[in-house]
C-alpha cells in the first residue's frame, strides 16, 4: 500500500478511531489490509498541530542593527499567533560570527518565546560554530543533535555543518577561520556534513520505529545536492536518506538557503526556510520545482525577502508549510502554503 | 529597395576605404598581440578582479558590518549585462556603478564611492567578470540572471 491509497487509509482510520482496522479491511478502495499494518497505523496516529520554523537571524554585535529589527518582528508575530504554535524550531545561524554577544542577543529574543509559553528547539548553523568550534553554542543550548516525539510525530534535529579542518595547515586564527566560512562562496572550506558520530546516532535513534512512523527532520543545510558551491548540500545526505528510507514518508526542513525552494527524493519531501536577515539569490542551477519559489525582492525594504514559516500537520501526516512574510514575496498559488 | 542599394554602396565604399587606409598607414599597422602580450594584459585584469573580490567581501564599504557578498555571493543577482537600465528604486535609467553606490549607501549604510575611483572600478570588474560570456541585454528588467557556475575556488583564473 503506497502513496495516495496509503494516505486515504490513514484518513479513514483516523476518522473511524478504534474501528480503523475494520474500516480498512473492508474498504472497497483498498482491498484487504493485513492485521499488523492496521495495528501500527493505529499506534502512530497523529493529533493535528502546528509548529513554527524560524532561522538565519545572523545577528551582529552592534545595537539596533537592521537584522535585530527583522528578527524581533518575527518573534513578535510568533508570540501573537493564534492558536499558539506547539513549539518553535530555530534552524541555525543565530549569530553572524559566532561571538558570545551575538549568541546572547539571539538567546534573549528566543527566550521571549519561552516566556510567552512557546517552547523552542534549536540546531546550529556554520555562523554559530566556527569561532570557538561550537563551545559557546553548546554551553547555551546543549546538544547540537537530538530527537523527540510530539503528538505522534518523531522529530529529529542534526548538526549538518561540520567541515574538514581547513585552518590548521593554513595557520589560521579562530577569527580568520570564522571569517572564511562566513562567506557563502568560501574558497577553502569544502563541503560539510553530519559525519560518522551523528550517522551512528541516527541509525540507533530510528532503529525501533515502525515504517509508518511520521518523521520530520531538521538540518541547517538541504539533504540533497542543490548547489554544493554554496554548501546548499550536506555531504553525507545520501547516508541519511538511506537510513530514513524505511519510513513511508519523511518531511525534511532546512535553512541556510534563505529562500523558497522545494524538492522530492524517494520517500522524502524537502523544503527551505526563509531567513529573517536577508534573502539569498537563486544559484545557477535549475530549480527542481520551478513554481515553488519566491518573487523579486525590493532591496531597499529590510522587511522584504525575509520571514519565517509555520507548518500544520494533519491527522494523516500531510503537512502544509506556510511562509510568513511582510512583503509581496510568495507567488499566489503557494500563498496558502506548500503541501508537504 | 532603395535603402538596400544605399547600404550595398556604403558597404562597398567602406571596404574600399579600409583598403586605402591600410595602404597609407602601413608603417603604423598593428600586428596582433602576441600570446605573451595577451597573458600580461589578462593578468592585469585578473588583479583588478581580485581586488574587487576582496572589496566585495569587505565590511569597510559600509557601516553595519554587511558586505556586498551578504546578498550577492559570487556577484549573483547583480546582472551587470543588463545595464544601463531603468531602476524602479531610483526612478531613472542607471548604470552598474550607480547601483553599486545605491547598495553601499542603503543596505550597507555606507558612503558612496567616487564613480571613477579604483575601488569602484574593481567592484565593477569583479561583478562583470562573474557574468562573463553573457549576451549584453541593456534595459532587461524581466528577470534575475545567475552568475557563471563555479565548481570550486575563487570563480576566476
Amino acid at each position: 500500500m503506497r502513496g495516495i491509497s496509503r494516505r486515504k487509509f490513514l484518513k479513514v482510520s483516523a476518522k473511524a478511531g478504534v474501528a480503523a482496522f475494520t474500516a480498512g479491511a473492508v474498504s472497497p478502495l483498498l482491498g484487504v489490509v493485513n492485521v499488523t499494518e492496521a495495528k501500527t497505523t493505529k499506534r502512530s496516529k497523529v493529533t493535528p498541530f502546528r509548529f513554527v520554523v524560524i532561522g538565519d537571524a545572523h545577528l551582529y554585535e552592534m545595537p539596533n542593527h537592521r537584522f535585530d529589527k527583522t528578527f524581533e518582528r518575527a518573534i513578535n508575530d510568533i508570540i501573537n499567533m493564534r492558536p499558539k504554535p506547539d513549539f518553535v524550531l530555530f534552524i541555525g545561524d543565530l549569530a553572524q560570527f559566532g561571538k558570545v554577544k551575538e549568541l546572547e542577543k539571539g538567546k534573549r529574543y528566543l527566550d521571549r518565546l519561552k516566556k510567552a509559553g512557546i517552547p523552542y528547539r534549536i540546531i546550529p548553523g556554520e555562523h554559530d560554530w566556527y569561532l570557538d568550534m561550537g563551545k559557546t553554542w553548546k554551553e547555551m543550548f546543549g546538544r547540537p543533535y537530538w530527537s523527540f516525539d510530539h503528538k505522534g510525530v518523531h522529530f529529529i534535529g542534526m548538526n549538518s555543518i561540520l567541515v574538514r579542518d581547513y585552518w590548521t595547515a593554513r595557520n589560521m586564527s579562530p577569527w580568520e577561520r570564522m571569517l572564511a566560512i562566513a562567506e557563502l562562496e568560501c574558497h577553502i572550506c569544502g563541503l560539510w556534513g553530519v559525519r560518522e558520530e551523528q550517522l551512528e546516532w541516527l541509525e540507533k535513534d530510528v532503529k525501533n520505529l515502525s515504517p509508518d512512523t511520521p518523521i520530520v527532520i531538521f538540518t541547517h543545510s538541504p539533504l540533497w545536492d542543490y548547489y554544493p558551491r554554496w554548501n546548499f548540500q550536506t555531504e553525507d545526505a545520501p547516508q541519511i536518506r538511506e537510513i530514513l528510507s524505511k519510513f513511508e514518508k519523511v518531511i525534511a526542513i532546512h535553512g541556510h538557503v534563505h529562500q523558497v525552494v522545494y524538492n522530492k527524493t524517494g520517500n522524502m519531501v524537502h523544503i527551505g526556510n526563509l531567513a529573517t536577515a536577508w534573502p539569498w539569490p537563486y544559484p545557477p542551477v535549475e530549480l527542481p520545482f520551478p513554481k515553488i519559489r519566491m518573487l523579486r525582492v525590493d532591496p531597499g525594504d529590510i522587511y522584504d525577502g525575509v520571514g519565517f514559516a509555520s507548518t500544520f500537520i494533519d491527522d494523516t501526516f500531510l503537512g502544509i508549510m506556510k511562509y510568513h512574510t511582510w512583503a509581496d514575496l510568495i507567488p499566489e498559488d503557494i500563498k496558502d502554503g506548500v503541501p508537504l | 529597395m532603395r535603402g538596400l542599394k544605399t547600404l550595398a554602396l556604403l558597404g562597398a565604399g567602406s571596404v574600399l576605404g579600409l583598403g586605402i587606409s591600410f595602404i597609407f598607414n602601413t608603417a603604423e599597422a598593428r600586428k596582433p598581440f602576441t600570446e605573451e602580450d595577451l597573458k600580461l594584459m589578462n593578468e592585469e585584469l585578473i588583479a583588478l578582479v581580485k581586488k574587487g573580490d576582496e572589496l566585495w567581501h569587505s565590511p569597510k564599504l559600509g557601516k553595519n558590518g554587511l558586505t556586498c557578498a551578504n546578498c550577492h555571493p559570487d556577484a549573483a543577482n547583480t546582472n551587470p549585462h543588463t545595464f544601463p537600465k531603468f531602476q524602479d528604486n531610483v526612478g531613472k535609467v542607471a548604470t552598474l556603478r550607480e547601483m553599486i553606490n545605491w547598495c553601499i549607501e542603503r543596505p550597507l549604510e555606507g558612503k558612496a564611492l567616487p564613480e571613477d575611483s579604483e575601488e569602484m572600478k574593481a567592484l565593477e570588474a569583479y561583478a562583470i567578470y562573474m557574468y562573463r560570456g553573457y549576451t549584453l541585454r541593456p534595459g532587461d528588467n524581466t528577470r534575475a540572471y545567475p552568475p557563471v557556475r563555479v565548481e570550486s575556488g575563487p570563480g576566476y583564473p
